[in-house]
């Protein structure tokens, strides 16, 4: 059975729900101060403005001016939702209309339902946010009537063939549990200094992404990046062999790499990785083909510059829209929200080459989250997209004994293409090896590379070396014939 | 019976005595309310009669006990509102010939049972 939905007037929030709110149902947003659950409220109703459906914001809290003021603030067209302002007016501190000798319940419940009862049938609203329940807990004798109250005007509201939402400010001392239970879904927002999120715990007669979602707070509203689902995103792709352009260099690959796979460039600093990767992206730019590098240590116009300097077009490629290159402000985005950044370059851009510059980069900009899964999700997901992703890395020694990555994702990887210093007659010299290659045999000999201003130079494989793991190989037999 | 029993409200709060008027005459009692002293003797004065009343103590001083024994002395049943439960006022209440001692917040449905059964009685 399908059920409508609601859009929530949130792109990704929508997309963490299936497609949106079930209605005729009524959903808790729950959280604690400045976590957005007004905004997010505020969202949905203009939503249902943009569909010419009637929109309800009981208000029992904040009042109503400065509600839409802000809101006013943010983009939303306060002025079509219809507002019903329950919170105390200023009269009731300047005119003395404190009361003890009846409870609270007993006296403002009834004024307060009759309000919201003629609101509704006068108006009939299609949506409606109730900001916030937890007022309620006041105007009523006990956990008991409380429980009931609720349920009954939720009742009410649904009956009334609205889809409700209501908040509910949650906090150790003051627990929300029971209306959890009641609603027939949860989602929480939190707030923390390393970022605000959004969660789902609880959608009846519907499946939802689980797991903590990135959320912010931006001057058009709330922006949602869901976590990646790789399962559910796949797309048909042909596995062929990319070229990088240089003959040589496809003789070490054995043709090349492949669509659809991971290729991790690694080695020391200034050894020519981003160049290298940049050359199978000026391939793929002459057959037409778009690229996106993400760099996180280097600005664009360096890297423009030095690779104008090795005989890469990169700024042609930039102006034919075959590369894109985008700086990632360390600390600016969370691993979701570059997910989804990520995700429109390859769905709306059909971009087929992403490189990653660099993942000691990409883990410092993401704020010390978890590397290795983060990035495992993310390049399992441009796997199933058919793009190619190269992760350049780099390793701290020189020379010395090798290691793939220092950073432990090396079983992400497909490919290992390494690139190293060697010392041969007292002379330093780059090399370029192959050390895994999961759907191809490769050559096991080093070859040597020159990246010159007429680009990248590849030389004939070096045989007759042994240590070249070390740093310092030797020749296996002394006369030199290879060079 | 056609009259509406009176009742009279004394509190030294406006919103008390507007809430408690409101619903007294809600469940079709008349109500006088009196904020001090001054209103309350001239309430008891008037040459009406007043067939309940429901002093709540709050913000008055001794004095109020002083009426409450003229309440007692014209033969009028009263209730005292206490803001807490306190056995000195409790004590006080009883001797100025008080029928009841309620605390505050009232229940408003045991409030209405109680006026009622004493209305009841006097008949």
């Amino acid at each position: 059975m399908n059920l409508a939905r609601l859009s929530t007037g949130i792109i990704g929030f929508d997309e963490i729900l299936n497609g949106g709110f079930i209605s005729k149902r009524a959903y808790l947003v729950r959280g604690g101060p400045g976590c957005g659950k007004t905004i997010l409220g505020l969202h949905f109703l203009s939503a249902g403005i943009s569909n010419s459906e009637p929109s309800l914001y009981i208000s029992l809290g904040e009042p109503v001016e400065q509600i839409k003021t802000n809101g006013a603030m943010l983009g939303f067209d306060t002025k079509a939702i219809t507002f019903l302002d329950l919170s105390p007016s200023a009269d009731f501190f300047t005119e003395v209309q404190t009361y003890d000798i009846f409870s609270p319940a007993e006296v403002e419940r009834e004024p307060t339902t009759q309000r919201i009862i003629e609101s509704v049938e006068s108006l009939k609203p299609k949506r409606v946010l109730i900001d916030s329940m937890t007022q309620f807990r006041y105007l009523c004798t006990d956990d008991f009537q409380f429980r009931k109250q609720v349920l009954s005007f939720i009742r009410f509201l649904l009956n009334a063939d609205a889809t409700v939402v209501f908040t509910s400010e949650s906090s150790a001392e003051a627990p929300d549990d029971d209306l959890q239970f009641i609603s027939d879904g949860v989602i929480h927002l939190h707030n923390s200094l390393e970022g605000r999120n959004i969660s789902i715990t609880k959608f009846r007669g519907s499946d939802f992404i689980a797991g903590l979602h990135s959320l912010r707070v931006t001057s058009q509203g709330i922006k949602v990046a869901p976590k990646l689902q790789t399962k559910l995103l796949k797309q048909e792709f042909i596995l062929e062999n990319i070229s990088s352009g240089i003959p040589e260099l496809d003789e070490l690959l054995h043709g090349g790499i492949e669509r659809g796979t991971v290729t991790i460039l690694t080695g020391p600093t200034g050894v020519g990785k981003t160049t290298l990767g940049l050359q199978f992206m000026k391939e793929a730019a002459g057959r037409g083909e778009r690229s996106v590098i993400y760099t996180f240590e280097e600005g664009e116009e360096t890297l423009v510059a030095r690779s104008q300097a090795v005989n890469i077009p990169i700024h042609a490629m930039i102006t034919n829209g075959n590369l894109s290159v985008v700086r990632v402000e360390p600390l600016h985005l969370t691993h979701d929200e570059f997910a989804n950044q990520v995700r429109h370059e390859v769905e709306e851009n059909k971009t087929r080459i992403v490189m990653i510059d660099s993942v000691a980069g990409y883990r410092l900009a993401m704020s010390g989250a978890d590397l290795a899964s983060h990035l495992h999700a993310l390049c399992k997901y441009l796997q199933n997209m058919g793009a190619t992703v190269i992760l350049v890395n780099e390793t701290e020694n020189i020379t010395g004994d090798f290691r793939a990555t220092e950073l432990g994702i090396s079983y992400i990887a497909d490919n290992i293409i390494f690139l190293r210093y060697l010392e041969i007659y007292g002379e330093m010299q780059k090399a370029i090896g192959v050390l895994k290659k999961r759907l191809s045999n490769f050559e096991k000999t080093l070859r040597e590379i020159e990246i010159t201003r007429y680009g990248i130079k590849l030389g004939k494989p070096l045989v007759n070396l042994r240590k070249i793991l070390s740093g310092t190989p030797e020749w296996v037999e002394k006369n030199d014939n290879t060079k | 019976m056609n009259v509406k029993p009176l009742i009279l409200t004394v509190t030294s709060n406006n919103r008390n005595l507007e809430l408690l008027n409101q619903f007294l005459s809600k469940e079709g009692y008349q109500a006088i309310g009196a904020s001090d002293l001054q209103e309350f003797i001239s309430a008891m004065n008037q040459p009406i009669k007043i067939n309940l009343g429901l002093i709540d103590i709050t913000g008055f001083d001794s004095s109020i006990w002083n009426c409450c024994e003229q309440l007692k002395n014209q033969q009028i049943p009263f209730l005292i509102i206490s803001p807490r439960q306190n056995a000195v006022i409790q004590n006080q209440s009883f001797v100025c010939g008080a029928s009841n001692l309620l605390i505050k917040p009232l229940v408003i449905k045991q409030l209405f049972n109680l006026i009622k059964s004493l209305i009841e009685d006097l008949e």
